[in-house]
């Protein structure tokens, strides 16, 4: 064995390692890629979980009655500060009173104001629910102040969960459940009880609804009512994550106009498959494009009323044609 | 009886020169009785408005101390918002036009307070921004009628540098997509550059984000020394409670320059964190008594310490104020000369605006937040007066030659 010998196996083998730790480090750059994807994939179904539950009252209140409410966002804003003030005499049974509330004044708001839209110009209750947006939050501004009010997740909620890859904090998780858990109660009640039916029917041939010798007026501040209580819910959920302003309506309701608008107006389903999508391709958008993560669901939005102008399971309605 | 009427009435000759005197009269009459007006220009609604409710505070604070009166004169503010910088150029020539104010105080964000400031050399109208911090408001877009409070960004940066670099030279920055953040961003990785740093992730953030997970996921990947943020009021209280919620508060620091007390009472104690400057603390005891009794009489009237953007309205409302009543006029440019002349002592320091660029030398304060907050209102420990020595200020704030203002 010569020298040349000795040193040459040396060099084949640094070659050989430095080829194994490329190797190993692309290995290493794709895993931690795979993470880091899942977990963006994860948070983007959180916030669009939270979407999801803003727009399915939208959407409802749309399929039903017929009208656009742009107020709909500052049931969301009620639902957090009812939240908020409520927590400070009850504890933590807040968070259900506060939807409760938050239903009870949407079912004023329609026994005073939205009953007298019906089957009015679309611009109408547009300009109309815009004011009695202003309104609330002028309101709550007046009671509150204009800054923002401090609430954290419960204590029993701290702390992560960890799944291989995926790293998502308890109270995310627990934001993802209850909405899965709400949706899923939701489509039973809207699918399998005579009420649901009622609705549902409603929703197409209301005079025939009525004729049948069903309350249909009591029937539709109902189902106000519960589209505003189910916003105020995404406010309770998001009150611990998002600040609590009066103006933290505008985060919510162009996100839910964009879902319901990419889900096909009315369509429960649709409202959900384009939220979890909206959140998730957001999500996806931080990671690779941050300064366009703003602008990408409208630019999804456009596209979709492009190549499907009833949106994903958006149907023909009678009713609005 | 004929004749008892006749003794009742007014003669016709003086009817009719009573008439004439007092039409030739009625404008100067008018307008003893007209109170002075100033314009108020900041956002009512929006994330910012938790601050602006503040600088309107006071504001308002600063004329009712002087009873309302200017000259001598009844004084009023009309306040109209700035909800974009195209509206808020809107509003400031309907204040002008319509209102026929004398000058005006506002400008809540860095990218209305560029185009406010614009109009305001257009319509020849004393323009005092009370809150926006980009470099360029007196740096190259300076203007004759525009005065700005807030430290530039460019400057608060270099005061916070020795802060960020004491964690170490691999930064990432978080910063929103607009004026005030582009201009944080920049100056900060050239302070990052010269000091031999590295960025190792850096985030253009759109206004108003709702939920910061999915950034807070990449700086945790990035695993930096510290972050520099560049985010502006409701958008940072979000990022903050949220970056303590995914468990990162005390695991990787946080600085940023210009934190309102409002930012970081919407955080709450738990999630509270970072290390920041600003221009004011109510809690400071080095503060002069004129400010002590200021903050004090903030308390008596609103129920809350005041706000460092209740001074910042306070102090520049004052200056406006003061400047009009030197000069005895409201004409435009005689109330530009009252601004270029005003100085105030302040403890060991004085308060006025440069000459050359209209900016107010101010003092800042670099703030950490307490390890352990006890109070409602007081979360911040003062760790610093900066400049240390007050006669550092101008070379502090700049020359000529780096500002690049030219007023023409």
């Amino acid at each position: 064995m010569t020298a040349e010998d000795v040193a040459d196996p040396g060099e084949v083998d640094d070659e050989g390692r430095d080829d194994n730790h490329d190797d190993q480090d692309r290995g290493k750059d794709r895993a931690k890629m795979l993470e880091i994807l899942l977990s963006q994939v994860v948070s983007g179904l959180v916030l669009g979980g939270l979407y999801v539950l803003i727009a399915i009252g939208l959407s409802i209140i749309f399929g039903l009655l017929g009208i656009v409410n742009f107020a709909h966002g500052t049931f969301f804003t009620l639902g957090a500060y009812l939240a908020l003030t409520l927590y400070q005499y009850f504890g933590w049974p807040a968070v259900i009173l506060s939807p409760i509330l938050v239903g009870g004044i949407g079912m004023v708001a329609e026994r005073l104001l939205i009953r007298r839209l019906y089957n009015k110009e679309p611009l109408i209750s547009l300009i109309v629910t815009f004011a009695l947006a202003l309104l609330i939050e002028a309101t709550v501004r007046l009671i509150y102040g204009g800054i923002g009010q401090p609430f954290s997740p419960p204590p029993f909620l701290a702390g992560f969960l960890i799944w291989g890859p995926i790293l998502i904090t308890k109270y995310r998780f627990t934001v993802l459940l209850t909405t899965a858990a709400l949706l899923l109660l939701l489509w039973l009640f809207l699918e399998k009880t005579p009420f649901g039916r009622i609705l549902r029917a409603g929703s197409r041939d209301p005079e025939m609804v009525g004729l049948l010798g069903i309350n249909l007026p009591r029937v539709l501040t109902w189902v106000f009512g519960l589209g505003c209580a189910i916003s105020g819910i995404a406010g309770v959920l998001a009150a611990p994550l998002w600040t609590i302003t009066p103006a933290m309506a505008t985060n919510a309701i162009m996100p839910a106009f964009v879902v319901v608008a990419i889900g096909g107006l009315g369509s429960f389903a649709g409202a959900v498959i384009a939220g979890l999508m909206v959140g998730v391709v957001t999500a996806l958008t931080i990671q690779f494009y941050p300064s366009a993560s703003g602008a990408v669901m409208y630019v999804f939005m456009a596209l979709m009323l492009l190549l499907r102008p009833r949106g994903l399971l958006g149907e023909r309605w009678e009713r609005f044609e | 009886m004929k004749t008892k009427n006749r003794d009742m009435l007014i003669p016709r000759r003086t009817a009719l020169f009573g008439a004439v005197a007092a039409s030739l009269a009625a404008p100067f009459i008018a307008r003893a009785a007209d109170p002075i007006k100033i314009g108020l220009l900041l956002a009512k609604t929006g994330q910012i408005a938790g601050q602006t409710e503040y600088l309107a505070n006071g504001t308002y604070l600063a004329l009712e101390q002087r009873n309302s009166m200017i000259m001598g004169q009844a004084a009023e503010l009309i306040w109209l918002d700035e909800p974009s910088p195209q509206a808020a150029t809107q509003n400031m020539q309907k204040l002008v036009q319509e209102n026929k104010v004398c000058a005006i105080l506002g400008g809540s964000l860095s990218s209305n307070a560029l185009a406010e400031e614009a109009t305001a050399a257009q319509l020849k109208i004393p323009f005092v921004c009370n809150n926006a911090a980009a470099t360029d408001i007196t740096g190259k877009n300076c203007n004759r009628y525009t005065f700005r409070l807030n430290t530039p960004v460019a400057v608060q940066q270099r005061m916070l540098a020795p802060y960020a670099l004491s964690y170490g030279k691999r930064w990432y920055h978080i910063t929103a997509s607009f004026a005030f953040g582009q201009d944080i961003l920049r100056s900060s990785r050239e302070l990052l550059k010269a000091a031999g740093g590295t960025e190792v992730g850096s985030d253009e953030v759109p206004l108003n984000t709702a939920d910061f997970s999915s950034f807070i996921l990449k700086i945790r990947q990035a695993n930096p020394d510290v972050v520099v943020g560049g985010l502006s009021a409701g958008d940072l209280s979000t990022f903050l409670k949220q970056w303590n919620e995914l468990g990162m508060k005390g695991k990787i620091p946080f600085v940023e320059i210009a934190i309102g007390d409002t930012d970081i009472w919407a955080v709450g104690a738990e999630a509270a964190t970072g290390v920041f400057t600003k221009m004011w603390d109510h809690t400071n005891p080095n503060n002069p008594p004129e400010e002590k009794a200021f903050a004090a009489a903030y308390l008596a009237k609103y129920g809350k310490p005041a706000a460092d953007k209740a001074w910042m309205g306070w102090i520049t409302a004052r200056s406006l104020f003061e400047s009009i009543d030197a000069v005895k006029s409201t004409d435009g440019m005689a109330i530009v000369e009252g601004l270029e002349a005003w100085k105030v002592p302040a403890g060991t320091s004085s308060y006025s605006y440069r000459k050359f660029d209209h900016q107010m030398l101010v003092r800042n304060l670099a703030v950490g937040v307490k390890p352990k907050i006890t109070g409602k209102w007081d979360y911040f420990d003062v760790k610093a007066t900066l400049p240390e020595n007050a006669a550092d200020l101008d070379k502090v704030f700049g020359t000529p030659e780096e500002i690049g203002c030219k007023m023409g």
